[in-house]
């Protein structure tokens, strides 16, 4: 390869590490949860931590992003709220992270 | 009830009222929320017809500048007053709002909120500013805040670090000379917080910094050159430095 093609392959990997982070951020600007007057920054650790308390409590409180605490009286609804704001927000990041790997 | 309200005056260099034509038409389609833009008579009559939307006019404060041009931002503090409505979001007129994420931070029991991290999408992370003060600037782009009495002490606080801010700057070893809200901002915050923290917006602020080129716009993305690479984003908010945008 001459250093023309080297210097696309180059530019064409920057483009997908950009076009990647900016997609990431994206989705995680899109996986804020306002809930019951606190925000909630939705990841897999508070999935997973509404998930397990919710199998041995019925209310238990939680934290919300800036550590103020919030009693939760339906966990049920607070889960079902989070995972459908995780889910929507990463497949937006699947299609666009495709696109992405697949144009450069 | 809640609100949008824009600062928007126009320098001798710069046509802000050219800016506010392509990002007042997106607050409304994607916030579609009540909009109240805080401007001067000379910018009033610049103005493009943009629907709907309330003015407040002011004499604005003048002297500051930046970069050696005038830079009419000396009026923030008096957000608290002069915006109508209950919870406000207050945005530089230079916000490109492309996504709803606003109404989230808007629909929540805080009373005071604003960006303490950035991200620069054009991957270059060209801000930096740990060594450039005492404290973390926080980014006065984006603040949401209720009609209660610790917002309002916080603008208050913000004018009076106004009037004193050369005295700050000292204190807290600000290298930026002029009067910049950011810093204002996080001067209040840490002062009012008892020195000890405040709350935050927990994302970053989309940003593209000065160093880029907007080449082009439309209501779903926004394209850039910068140093010879073209990147663009779709869907997200940016806060675009660049001032040549008024003319694209």
């Amino acid at each position: 390869m001459d250093i023309d093609q080297l210097k696309d392959i180059s530019d064409r990997s920057y483009r997908i590490a950009i076009n990647k982070k900016n997609a990431l951020e994206k989705a995680r600007s899109s996986m804020l949860l306002a809930y019951q007057g606190h925000l909630f920054q939705v990841d897999a650790q508070m999935i997973n931590l509404v998930q397990v308390l919710k199998s041995k409590q019925k209310k238990f409180v939680i934290l919300d992003s800036n550590d103020n605490p919030m009693m939760v009286e339906d966990a049920d609804d607070f889960l079902d709220k989070l995972i459908e704001k995780q889910q929507e927000a990463l497949n937006i990041y699947h299609q666009a992270y495709n696109e992405s790997v697949t144009k450069g | 009830m809640k609100g949008v309200l824009l600062y928007c005056f126009n320098t001798e260099s710069y046509r802000y009222d050219k800016i506010a034509a392509k990002t007042v038409p997106l607050l409304k389609k994607n916030l579609k929320l009540p909009i109240t833009i805080v401007t001067n008579m000379e910018t009033f009559k610049c103005m493009p017809p943009l629907g709907f939307v309330n003015y407040k006019l002011i004499d604005n404060e003048t002297g500051n500048k930046i970069n050696q041009k005038s830079w009419h931002n000396l009026d923030r503090h008096r957000a608290y007053e002069l915006s109508p409505y209950e919870k406000t979001i207050l945005l530089d007129i230079d916000y490109f709002c492309y996504s709803d994420h606003l109404l989230t931070l808007a629909d929540t029991d805080q009373d005071f909120m604003v960006h303490d991290k950035v991200h620069d999408v054009t991957g270059y992370d060209s801000y930096k500013f740990a060594r450039n003060s005492m404290i973390p600037m926080v980014w006065a782009t984006v603040i949401i805040f209720r009609k209660t009495q610790r917002a309002e002490s916080i603008f208050d606080m913000v004018k009076y670090i106004k009037e004193r801010y050369s005295y700050f700057c000292e204190l807290y070893r600000i290298d930026f000379k002029n009067f910049r809200n950011d810093y204002a901002f996080a001067i209040a915050l840490h002062q009012l917080g008892g020195f000890k923290g405040y709350e935050t917006i927990p994302t970053k602020l989309p940003t593209l910094p000065a160093s880029a080129r907007v080449i082009e716009i439309s209501d779903s993305q926004v394209s850039w050159n910068h140093q010879g690479r073209v990147g663009k984003i779709s869907g997200n908010d940016l806060h675009i430095i660049d001032k040549g945008v008024q003319n694209v």
